[in-house]
């Protein structure tokens, strides 16, 4: 019995020693799971399916007089370049999301619209489909229109970005993308209608339907665009200007176009290869009727010091159909002529990247070649002024966070 | 003699540069290789799945870090600046999100680690078992 007594806790202390070095490695190894369970908390409470990110834009712009170059005349307002867009990005499914983005711009006293709602669907790694409210991608930097923080310039080149002033739809599309080993294509087919207010009043787009391919080996960029809908334009603001002279135009006479085809043509190519950057599009806008047909084209070039990324651009727009606008919407005042086009323009600027996430611009424009063409400029100042050039001065604070 | 010194020598001024030499990581349930192209398309918004059909999960270290700016450059072929550009085009016309952000190589170790699909990378001296190397660009 005593001797039992003796043994038994030896017989413990011998099995307790290893049970006891397997405790810790089970705890350590407990622990280690716990550490990897919270690992993935913490990783599935970053993908709660809700991301917000915004941008902001902030500037002053001057021109040498009223001409009405991009909107700018010679007395400026901090408000004219001011935004701030607030996106949120709703995660339905894994393959499912919902985008919305809000502008509040400063001409708009802030009043905050909807630029993107829609949709998107990805079925497979390759393609994605979209429906509702979205950007009409006519032109290389359409989609991002306003993010300034995402281009190079001050403000897009006002030859090709200036005369379509509708940038949104509602509709749907499908872009296929293909992977190769050095470089990619994306297909894009979309379709939808627009009811928008345009440089002259009252734009209606239906049924559009339009194509984009998209082309990059990573330093080279090409794009194709090709897309036709019907057009309704009422030219309200000429109705507005006669008003304002205390005339009354025959009913029906501002409409430019009405159920009339239009088509819209663009290609468009980039190269950046880290230091340069080069940027090219040429674009043909055909709507029957009085409304301007215009060829426009524009070439940028760019380098970049370390943060310093000064550019140079030219642009040119022109009007085709001027036979078409030989009557008068006021007899002997004002002819449909002052919808033609023609012009020339000449950027210098630079872009200042202060931090990532936040960028400074300046920019002089000169534009020449006025008097031969004054669609989509201060009309009012044009009719009774001789002016042929101006110039704008714009200095722009842009910031995506 | 002098000749196995010079070696021994050259190779000692060589180590240090050897292992400062960034390498893509992956979660150790996810593909053994992965081609430079396909982690370039993953990190320029072009692909969202691994070369297995995985969703894949990338993840970046912060902006101004020095494994970061040699991953770009020997990857994508773009900087910071750059990158928070085309980042913002991306996000502001609904294409996609940018990769998630881990702290530290030691965070993104982590995060690899615990995140089915995930892709990363790191200086290869911070390499251990818990992810796998699948690519040194």
């Amino acid at each position: 019995m005593k001797k039992l007594f003796t043994a038994a806790p030896l017989a413990l202390a011998i099995a307790a020693t290893p049970a006891l070095a397997q405790s810790t490695e089970e705890t350590l190894e407990r622990m280690q799971q716990q550490l990897n369970a919270m690992q993935q908390q913490l990783n599935s409470a970053k993908d709660t399916g809700v991301r917000f990110n915004g941008f902001f834009s902030t500037g002053f712009a001057r021109a040498s007089n009223d001409a009405g170059y991009a909107g700018i005349t010679d007395e400026s307002e901090v408000a004219d370049l001011s935004l701030f867009a607030l996106q949120g990005t709703f995660d339905v499914t894994q393959k499912s999301q919902i985008v919305m983005q809000l502008v509040g711009r400063g001409v708009d006293d802030w009043e905050p619209q909807v630029e993107w709602a829609y949709l998107s669907h990805r079925p497979t790694n390759n393609l994605q489909i979209r429906a509702g409210k979205m950007r009409i991608p006519f032109f290389m930097y359409s989609d991002s229109l306003e993010v300034g923080y995402a281009q190079p310039w001050a403000r897009p080149p006002q030859s090709v970005y200036g005369p379509i002033a509708v940038t949104s739809y509602v509709g749907a599309d499908a872009s296929y993308n293909l992977n190769f080993d050095n470089s990619s294509l994306t297909a894009t087919g979309f379709t939808g209608f627009t009811d928008e207010d345009g440089n002259s009043g009252d734009v209606q787009l239906r049924n559009i339907a339009g194509m984009n391919l998209t082309w990059t080996d990573y330093v080279w960029t090409v794009r194709g665009v090709a897309a036709t809908a019907e057009a309704d334009i009422d030219g309200t603001r000429l109705g507005a200007l006669a008003a304002q002279s205390g005339i009354t135009l025959p009913p029906g006479i501002t409409q430019l176009a009405d159920g009339d085809r239009g088509n819209f043509f663009g290609l468009g190519a980039s190269y950046d290869d880290g230091s340069w950057q080069i940027i090219g599009e040429v674009t043909r806008v055909e709507v029957d009727g009085k409304f301007a047909d215009t060829d426009s084209a524009y070439l940028s070039v760019g380098h970049r010091f370390g943060s310093w990324t000064p550019y140079v651009a030219a642009g040119w727009t022109e009007s085709k159909d001027d036979d078409e606008r030989t009557g008068f919407f006021i007899p002997g005042v004002v002819s449909e002529s002052i919808l033609n086009y023609q012009r020339n323009e000449y950027s210098i600027g630079t872009r200042w990247d202060i931090t990532p996430g936040v960028a400074i611009k300046a920019d002089v424009t000169h534009v020449r070649g006025l008097d031969k063409g004054y669609g989509n400029l201060n009309t009012e100042h044009m009719l009774f002024n001789d002016t042929d050039s101006t110039n704008v001065y714009t200095l722009k604070i842009d910031s995506a966070f | 003699m002098k000749k196995l010194s010079l070696i021994f020598a050259a190779s000692l001024l060589a180590s240090p540069l050897a292992l400062a030499e960034v390498v893509v990581i992956g979660n150790p349930s996810g593909p053994d290789s992965i081609s430079a192209n396909e982690v370039r398309d993953l990190y320029l918004n072009r692909s969202k799945a691994l070369p297995n059909g995985q969703s894949a999960k990338p993840f970046e270290l912060p902006e101004g870090n020095a494994t970061r700016a040699e991953f770009h450059s020997k990857v994508t072929g773009r900087n910071d600046a750059q990158l928070k550009a085309f980042w913002s085009q991306q996000v502001f016309t609904g294409r996609g999100q940018p990769p998630a952000e881990a702290a530290s190589a030691s965070g993104m170790k982590a995060q690899v680690a615990s995140t089915p699909g995930a892709i990363g990378y790191i200086d290869s001296a911070d390499v251990d078992d818990s992810v796998k190397v699948i690519l040194t660009p």
